[in-house]
């Protein structure tokens, strides 16, 4: 054979992956099955994603406790993840294969019942099989984790394992259980006739993990009394729970120095993850950091460790205050980027994700067009997106390009971006929508406006009361050519019915007033007669000005009428204005004796309570 | 260090900087007799020269600088520390002259004409359009360089380490260069954006772009200043400069002790939590298949047809076909057992299924099955030999 089959295993595929480019006009490629299945809207893409993942988790399940239907194996050569994995127990005796067959299937509390029974009978259980156990009671915190898949009690265990891909924030580590006082790897843990390092290492872990942060120092006191040796992951996770056990930013940093030391002494060698602790650590460690930071990251780098984008995000934090805190000096971030250009990143820190939002925001905050184009720059090498994190740290990332694109941009290239990111990459909020509202405005393309309502509506963004306001404001605050004027009527129609169709919209009076603006300067005098009537149904009171331009409309496009039934409705609801109104119809209209003896009325009527 | 700072500035030859213009008109304006820091500022920073107009106004500045000397020959007669700030304050207008620092830095003392033909080789091209220009300058400017050089080494000469002492007073000269340099400059943006944005409608945000494009004195003494125009030049020169200083920890020693351990359940969770944490969905149907192919699921590209099958490359087919040989011993010669195991080992010969192993357990299988039976067989009178 002329292939080596590891290396060139997915060559052929890479190679024809690398001659597709990302479509900006088609949804994304999970979605591509169904067109009424396409995601419209930031809700409709959780919700799809979310029944993508449960369907194939249902799937799973079944196929796992459901093994009989499934023996038969007709793929050559053969596909271990099709066939139905083993999740019932089999070992039924008390022995240590049955206990590793628990602690291999994660059954946690199976476990703990056979370790217990084991050591009743009196079988000595290996070493091993002892840390493997410990591992599993404290990465599971003492529960058992729910099957992917599985129906969820009420009691509303969630489990580790469910892969929610698309739900923000819900990451292992986030669905923090309490570490009980004295359970089962406590107890198990007092009872072993000897304790080596690693299993001092499982329970600091453990409780670093969950939260009791002093009980984790004093064991590795306890671990240090015994002169054992911790490894690298029992000092990541102690410099990482540092600030939780000290209050002052000196004695944080002196618990910190002092962790490193000993792993120097100990000839323990730090990792990524130890440099990112202690990064991490110095974000909480006041005014020491910025002098700090920097020293840690020349350390990692003399010991040529190279840092991740979770680093760099620390960096940042330490240096980057909020937006509240004045102008900050983008040089840090200039030379980082500058350093970090054409680099290749693959994820190594769960933290790694948060860099690019927060570079994003630095830009933002210093309303620096040219590096947030190099921060996007940076977001294109190669696979680094995927660095963009789940759906809802992306939108973060895209939700601040696209503001500080429509503030410092030219409205051309706004629109150019819009059709680029938008929705392929991200759903605009509505406050992202009135960013897009506000370039228009100030490069003059309100022309562009009816364009923008569809995608409002698209985005499912109709119901904003406050978006759709200041649309229809913008629409109404200037006069323009006939065209465009007569697209702001047909756009402001579709708002109407937009407005009637929910229950749940309320009519405004800037908004009727704006609607019915815009029927009067493209003549359409019916429509906005009934939207006087709905200024009615809805107990809101038109303005003069309004009423004044709608007698203008009456006049110029000869509906007599019209003006009569205008004064009337002025005096239904008791305008101060109807004088006035009845005045300049009468002096300016062509009316029957009739209509003038009306519209005399109201002027007299007015008169005598002068 | 000084010398890296010119060869920045002249690295982006091709950008015009209408900055010089600007700050040379506006320096016309001035009051002639003021410490003209601006006009010779733009020599520092400026991107490219134009050549004619600016070098009028080059020697325009030349003439303004040497308004100075009469002061800088007074102030140079001071020594001791009393007179040093009076001495910085007057350096400020020849100093940045690049021919003149670059005398300094040689340490060389007062004959000027010598001093700038020993130009080091590497600047020859860099600085050589700057050559032209102050070429004019260059014989007024020669009676300048023993008085900085001596005011310059006077400076020094009151502090301990002479000539660390001059590059410092040079550096400490640029940095507050840079910063009028900085504060004027930000007066002028920001009027003349006021005035472009008048227009009704712009909104205020665009004003504050400016401030950003401020040029800003950086104060952790690093002296640079910072121009978005050509960032792309500026970003390869600081590459080279740390951002950070290099003060380290110093906790740790670079050694090379390392463990590999066994994969436990914490580095399987870890695995786990970075898979949820990155995006990992394939953007179109190859990176779907590519993870298929990485869980198993799809066969490989190229196709082969021999995939799984690589233990079986490694047999030679006789011993599929050629069974006989297996028959030798544990079964009979003759007889009815003997026929019916040459049927058996015919079939196993012509199955492509199952492997030489396989083949082997079958018949041996047999072997001891026919073993057992003995008794039976024997009552049945089957000759056994």
């Amino acid at each position: 054979m002329g292939f080596s089959p590891h290396r060139n295993r997915e060559a052929v595929l890479e190679a024809l992956a690398s001659t597709v480019h990302r479509d900006p006009t088609a949804y994304p490629y999970q979605f591509q099955d169904d067109s009424y299945l396409s995601p419209r809207t930031s809700a409709e893409f959780k919700l799809f994603s979310l029944s993508q993942e449960s369907g194939r988790a249902a799937a799973k399940y079944f196929v796992n406790n459901n093994p009989k239907f499934f023996t038969k194996d007709f793929a050559e050569p053969h596909i271990p993840c099709l066939m139905p994995e083993s999740v019932a127990l089999r070992l039924e005796e008390v022995s240590e294969a049955a206990l590793r067959e628990r602690i291999s299937l994660r059954k946690v509390s199976a476990a703990v019942e056979m370790y217990d029974q084991l050591l009743q009978s009196g079988t000595p259980v290996s070493m091993e099989t002892t840390h493997e156990m410990l591992d599993l009671i404290c990465v599971y915190c003492d529960r058992d984790p729910v099957q992917e898949g599985a129906p969820i009690l009420e009691d509303g265990e969630g489990g580790d394992d469910t892969k929610r891909r698309k739900v923000r924030g819900r990451r292992g580590t986030d669905l923090k259980f309490s570490w009980k006082e004295n359970n089962n790897a406590e107890r198990i843990f007092q009872q072993l006739p000897e304790r080596d390092s690693r299993c001092y290492s499982a329970l600091i872990r453990g409780m670093v993990k969950h939260g009791v942060f002093s009980k984790a120092f004093n064991m590795y006191t306890e671990l240090l009394n015994h002169r054992l040796t911790a490894d690298v992951h029992v000092f990541n996770a102690l410099i990482s729970a540092a600030p939780d056990v000290r209050e002052k930013f000196s004695e944080r940093w002196d618990l910190i120095t002092e962790l490193l030391n000993q792993m120097s002494q100990q000839k323990v060698r730090p990792n990524l993850l130890t440099f990112n602790s202690v990064l991490k650590a110095l974000r909480r460690c006041g005014f020491l950091a910025k002098s700090l930071a920097p020293q840690t990251l020349n350390e990692m780098k003399a010991l040529g460790i190279a840092p991740s984008l979770a680093t760099y995000d620390h960096v940042l934090a330490v240096f980057y205050k909020s937006a509240s805190s004045g102008p900050n000096n983008t040089d840090i971030l200039q030379d980082i980027l500058t350093e970090l250009e054409g680099t290749r990143f693959t994820c190594q820190d769960p933290d790694d994700v948060f860099f690019f939002s927060s570079a994003m925001r630095i830009c933002l905050d210093s309303k620096d067009l040219e590096l947030g184009y190099k921060v996007h720059q940076l977001v294109e090498v190669g696979e680094n997106w995927r660095l963009l994190g789940d759906s809802y740290q992306q939108s973060i990332y895209y939700g601040r390009f696209f503001n500080l694109l429509c503030m410092m941009e030219h409205v051309d290239v706004v629109l150019r971006w819009y059709a680029r990111i938008i929705p392929s990459l991200y759903y605009p909020n509505p406050q992202g929508m009135r960013d897009l509202l506000q370039a228009l405005d100030t490069d003059s393309r309100l022309d562009l406006l009816p364009a923008i309502w569809k995608d409002i509506k698209t985005l499912g963004h109709d119901n904003k009361v406050d978006l759709v306001g200041e649309l229809l404001s913008l629409m109404a605050r200037d006069e323009h050519s006939a065209e465009v004027q007569e697209s702001f009527a047909q756009c402001a129609l579709d708002v109407k019915s937009a407005f009637d169709g929910r229950s749940s919209m309320e009519w405004t009076t800037p908004s009727l007033s704006h609607i019915t603006t815009l029927m009067l300067r493209a003549n359409k005098l019916q429509q906005a007669w009934e939207m006087l009537q709905l200024f009615k149904a809805q107990n809101r009171v038109p303005s003069e000005a309004l009423m004044n331009s709608f007698l203008s409309a009456c006049q110029s496009s000869g509906a007599p009428h019209r003006a009569v039934e205008l004064v009337q409705l002025s005096a239904a609801f008791c305008l101060p204005a109807t004088p006035g109104l009845a005045k300049r119809a009468l002096a300016e209209l062509e009316l029957t004796e009739e209509q003038r003896s009306i519209l005399s009325e109201f002027e007299a009527a007015a008169e005598e309570e002068q | 260090m000084l010398f890296s700072i010119y060869h920045r500035a002249f690295t982006g030859a091709n950008t015009l900087s209408t900055c010089i213009i600007r700050q040379c008109e506006k320096k016309d304006v001035s009051d002639q007799n003021e410490t003209t820091t601006k006009d010779v500022k733009p020599e520092v920073e400026a991107k490219a020269n134009d050549g004619g107009e600016t070098q009028q106004q080059g020697d325009g500045k030349v003439e303004q600088v040497l308004s100075k000397p009469s002061q800088v020959k007074s102030d140079g007669a001071k020594s001791g520390k009393e007179g040093l700030l009076d001495l910085l304050g007057a350096m400020k207008v020849e100093v940045t002259n690049k021919r003149k620092l670059k005398n300094l830095k040689t340490k060389q003392s007062f004959e000027t004409s010598a001093q700038y033909k020993s130009k080091p080789a590497a600047m020859e091209s860099t600085i050589s359009m700057f050559q032209k220009a102050t070429v004019q300058a260059s014989a007024k400017s020669d009676a300048l360089d023993p008085d900085i050089v001596a005011a310059a080494s006077a400076a020094a000469a009151t502090l301990p380490n002479q000539s660390q002492a001059e590059s410092e007073l040079l550096k400490q000269l640029r940095q507050r260069k840079a910063l009028t340099e900085a504060q004027k400059k930000g007066d002028i943006n920001n009027l003349g954006d006021l005035i472009a944005d008048m227009k009704v409608g712009k909104k205020p945000a665009r004003q504050n772009a400016w401030p950003a494009d401020q040029i800003r004195f950086d104060d952790d003494g690093q002296g640079y200043t910072h121009d978005r125009g050509i960032t792309g030049e500026l970003a390869n020169i600081r590459k080279r400069r740390n951002v950070f200083p290099t003060k380290r920890l110093n906790i740790f020693s670079p050694t090379t002790d390392q463990q590999g351990a066994k994969p436990t359940l914490w580095d399987m969770d870890f695995a786990n939590e970075l898979s949820l944490s990155a995006n990992q969905m394939p953007r179109n149907g190859f990176e779907e298949m590519i993870q298929w192919t990485k869980e198993g699921k799809l066969w490989q590209y190229p196709i082969n047809n021999e995939i799984g099958l690589e233990d079986e490359a490694s047999v030679p087919f006789h011993e599929h076909v050629f069974l006989e040989k297996h028959l030798e011993e544990g079964f009979p010669r003759q007889g009815p057992v003997r026929h019916f195991m040459e049927l058996v080992v015919a079939g196993l010969s012509r199955n492509p299924y199952l492997t030489v192993q396989q083949k082997k357990e079958h018949i041996s299988w047999f072997r001891d099955y026919f073993h057992q039976k003995k008794d039976v067989l024997s009552e049945a009178d089957v000759d056994l030999s």
